[in-house]
């Protein structure tokens, strides 16, 4: 039961965010502990000083304990993560955590006056409610125990689930499959990192209170570093991202022991592991999603279906260029760039570009390959940095600001290839990009339910109308997995839309689309215009140009050699004997 | 503060430190080329120890043989662990988190097969001597100076480590293999197109890498004892030093993993042993909030 309720709360940080911490025991550790200080009688004049295995503590309640423990390895993990997600690398994560596992378990031994040493701590009092009796020692008090087990089981299941189906879940997906899309959308992937270690580590400090409560002497040893990666094990064993699953890997791995035990005699234990390291290899190689991998639900679970009502395209564009509030008649130049440059090492790619954009026109940047044109668009959402020159937005400038500022202050782009999370729905990809969410928040998820809901409610149309604008509403529904290669690109420029920036930088948006899906394409991006949002796209397809530009900047090895009127560009001689290769 | 005191443990700081250079580089060179967080590592560690002492007192092998057996052996198992765990995921581009598992898996299940094998005791490494009776191997003198000793194997170990370390550097930094290595990290698709098989860069670089494992674990089984467990904590003080160190250069993690030694053998003039442990924990968070890039890193992240 205990391996079940933990393997969930790591599910939710490896399932949602794919991120693996290796902790989980001793912060279980952790929470036991200060749920034994918290509960221990204090100290009286006729206590010894010494005496062996008996501790005192702060005589508070059960359910204190609990919450303090939950606090303090909330608090703890919170810090250990601090390098860890400012890198965002998982691989710092997994040092930190195992260093801290290691270095937990020293400390646990050393620091004799909190854990009593390696004799631990004996003596704690056990739940009370009423006079049930929840004490370890006796078999109906065993049974209690299982009960309240089971109900903090199915408790932090609800939240689990609760979690991933929130919008605050729909980040972290997102961060897992695609994280440099998050800060690209103007949302900061940190901070909902660091919570969901946060919560992980809480619910493993709460289970190691009810652990110390119910078992009434715990010593430093039960938090081990085995423990940890059986923990991992149940997690990656079931599927990660899915919660029966876990709940399964927990059942099976927890009787493997006793079963061993009954077959093998003392030795079966050393076997456990054996078996379960290579139930872990084999997993990844065979069923690399375990065995219930993430989407395969069982009714009860199933999300239920869109309310949301069909609506045309036309009427899609009417409300969005509402609530753009933009005119489409301006001719001020939106963006300014003023001699950019940038080199990788001794390769200069972009050397001295200088040229603007019009608010409210389609302005194509073409050139042959290497020109230049992907490492401005990077310079411009500020993912490089400009070795020198400036950037503009709206006469404001926006030079060496963070990509999240920088598409905060409206300026989106997309990618060449589609980045969307294929294992979620196209309207789940979409909806991710919409800003102010309430929901993203989770105290707000906790605090203000009934606001976050109904926001939701609205993030959701917003995103229908996104995908209605680009013709693919009817797909809302569908797993990004499923759909065409040019429906994807449809679905990663609704994803812009849903933004609300009002420069959208999209590279490459017909690049692998097969060609019977580019005109669908060309009609997503000039419905854009349509709106009222300012386009400036990468592109080689010259007949996409042509149909569908109202600008065209021509560049090569880094500088802008031309920029016009399509006609007149495609009609220079040496910029198309340059472009085609002569 | 005794001075005397602190030259000693400075110099023990130096000693352990050039382990944990030693293993810094190892790590340093699988990270570097494929971006795996080899736990596994601690297998052909573990791998040298068992190899040398079973083959020492089973096949009653002379002592330099059963130290190079002990390295064929940890080579050996690091070759295999990518040629069957981590080459097949990488040719069907699986994520790094699985390779992590497979790793994890690996260095779950190898220490408990060591100890139904060879029993969960300590193992020393004894050899035959002439007169057929079991003895130590190597006589470790002390030196003594004054207030300061140091044994002689902490002088092996000392000249050993760095000798490959420098070694490692040189073939890293100034041969046409360390080019492949460098080409492979920064564009694998470039490298393979001009001819760069990354399969053989990669099994040069893990057999390279389980070598200095190999040679790491004969230094701990001959100065103490080879247990099953014996490789997991080591592995874990190599990619300390590898991040504490800076993850973009090798000679950063070497330097990195004299520093970590040194700073947790100093540590001891206010601390008791007890503490290294957490003493290196902390050291290695302090250096991850102020400087992510690592010591001696590069500020490219």
């Amino acid at each position: 039961m205990v391996l079940i309720t933990l393997g969930v709360s790591l599910n939710l940080l490896l399932g949602l965010v794919g991120r693996v911490s290796m902790a989980q025991s001793i912060l279980f550790g952790v929470g036991a502990f200060t749920a034994a200080r918290l509960a221990l009688p204090t100290r009286t004049p006729d206590m010894a000083d010494n005496v062996s295995g008996i501790g005192y503590g702060l005589n508070q309640p059960w359910y204190i304990a609990i919450a303090g423990a939950v606090v303090v390895t909330f608090i703890a993990a919170l810090i250990i993560s601090i390098p860890a997600v400012r890198i965002i690398r998982g691989e710092y994560l997994i040092l930190l955590t195992l260093a801290f596992q290691l270095g937990g378990q020293q400390t646990m031994v050393v620091a004799k006056s909190v854990t009593g040493g390696a004799y631990g701590v004996a003596g704690i009092p056990s739940i009370k409610i009423g006079n049930i009796d929840f004490s370890g020692y006796t078999d109906r008090g065993t049974l209690n125990i299982a009960i309240f087990m089971a109900i903090v089981t199915l408790f932090v299941i609800v939240i689990a689930q609760g979690i991933a189906n929130s919008p605050f879940g729909r980040i972290l997906k997102t961060i897992r499959e695609q994280a440099s899309v998050v800060s690209s959308i103007g949302k900061s992937p940190v901070a909902p990192e660091m919570l969901t270690f946060g919560i992980t580590a809480a619910i493993a400090g709460g289970i190691g209170a009810v652990f110390a409560l119910s078992q009434g002497a715990i010593i430093p040893g039960n938090f081990n570093l085995d423990l940890s990666i059986l923990i991992v094990s149940v997690v990656v064993l079931g599927g990660t991202g899915n919660v029966l699953g876990t709940i399964f890997g927990a059942i099976i791995l927890g009787t493997l022991e006793p079963i061993l035990r009954a077959v093998l005699g003392d030795s079966g234990i050393i076997w456990r592991s054996v078996i379960y390291g290579s139930a872990l290899i084999l997993m990844t190689f065979i069923r690399p999603n375990g065995f219930l991998p993430e989407g395969v639900k069982f009714k009860p679970f199933s999300k239920s279906k869109n309310e949301i009502v069909a609506l045309t395209q036309s009427e899609a564009i009417k409300r969005l260029a509402r609530t753009k509030g933009l005119t489409q008649s301006t001719s001020e130049e939106v963006l300014e760039l003023k001699v950019l440059k940038k080199s990788f090492g001794g390769l200069t790619a972009v050397n001295g570009a200088s040229f603007s954009i019009p608010r409210g026109k389609i302005t194509a940047l073409i050139g042959p390959n290497g020109a230049g044109k992907t490492t401005i668009f990077n310079m411009v959402t500020g993912t490089y940095k400009a070795d020198s020159g400036q950037v503009f937005l709206r006469g404001k400038e926006i030079t060496g600001l963070s990509e999240i500022e920088i598409a905060k202050s409206g300026i989106a782009r997309s990618f060449q290839d589609v980045r969307l999370c294929e294992k979620m729905t196209a309207l789940d990809n979409v909806a991710v990009a919409v800003p102010d969410q309430l929901g993203e928040k989770l105290l707000n998820l906790v605090i203000k339910p009934r606001a976050s809901r109904l926001r939701e409610k609205e993030v959701r149309e917003r995103a229908f109308e996104c995908l209605a604008v680009l013709g693919v509403s009817d797909k809302a529904d569908q797993l990004v997995s499923d759909l065409s290669y040019g429906d994807q690109k449809l679905v990663a420029i609704a994803r812009l839309l849903a933004t609300d920036c009002e420069v959208l930088l999209l590279d490459e948006p017909t690049s692998g689309v097969d060609p019977s899906n580019v005109e669908g394409v060309i009609e997503g991006v000039m419905k854009l215009r349509e709106i009222g949002c300012t386009v400036c796209l990468i592109e080689h397809s010259v007949y996409f140009i042509e149909k569908l530009a109202d600008r065209a900047v021509f560049l090569d090895q880094g500088v802008v050699l031309a920029e016009g009127s399509v006609e007149n560009l495609m009609s220079n001689k040496e910029l198309s004997d340059l472009y085609f290769g002569g | 503060m005794n001075l005397d005191l602190v030259a000693q443990l400075a110099i023990s700081g130096f000693v352990i430190g050039s382990l944990y250079a030693l293993l810094g580089v190892s790590f340093g060179l699988v990270y570097q080329t494929s971006k795996i967080f080899h736990l596994a590592g601690a297998i052909p560690l573990a791998a040298a120890g068992y190899g040398a002492v079973w083959s020492a007192k089973t096949l009653h092998f002379p002592i330099w043989l059963s130290l190079l057996f002990g390295l064929a052996v940890s080579v050996l198992i690091g070759a295999l662990i990518l040629l069957l765990g981590y080459l097949p995921l990488i040719e069907r581009k699986a994520s790094l988190l699985s390779l992590f598992l497979v790793s994890l898996g690996l260095s779950v299940a190898f220490p408990s097969l060591l100890q139904i094998i060879f029993g969960v005791n300590n193992l020393p490494l004894e050899v035959y001597g002439s007169d057929g009776a079991l003895k130590v191997p190597f006589e470790n003198p002390v030196y003594q100076s004054g207030f300061l000793t140091i044994t002689r194997l902490s002088i092996v170990q000392l000249i050993v480590s760095w000798v490959l370390v420098l070694i490692v550097l040189f073939i890293i930094n100034k041969t046409a293999l360390g080019r492949s290595v460098t080409a492979l990290r920064t564009n694998p698709a470039m490298a393979s197109a001009v001819g760069i098989d990354s399969r053989v860069v990669y099994l040069v670089i893990f057999s390279l890498s389980s070598l200095l494992m190999g040679v790491a674990g004969l230094l701990v089984t001959t100065q103490f004892v080879a247990n099953p467990t014996m490789g997991l904590q080591w592995t874990l003080i190599g990619f300390i030093a590898v991040f504490f160190g800076g993850i973009t250069s090798l000679g950063g993690s070497a330097l990195g993993g004299l520093v970590l030694g040194l700073l947790s053998s100093l540590s001891g003039i206010w601390l008791g042993s007890q503490y290294a442990p957490i003493v290196v924990f902390t050291i290695l968070f302090l250096t991850l909030l102020v400087r992510p890039q690592g010591l001696f890193g590069k500020a490219t992240i």
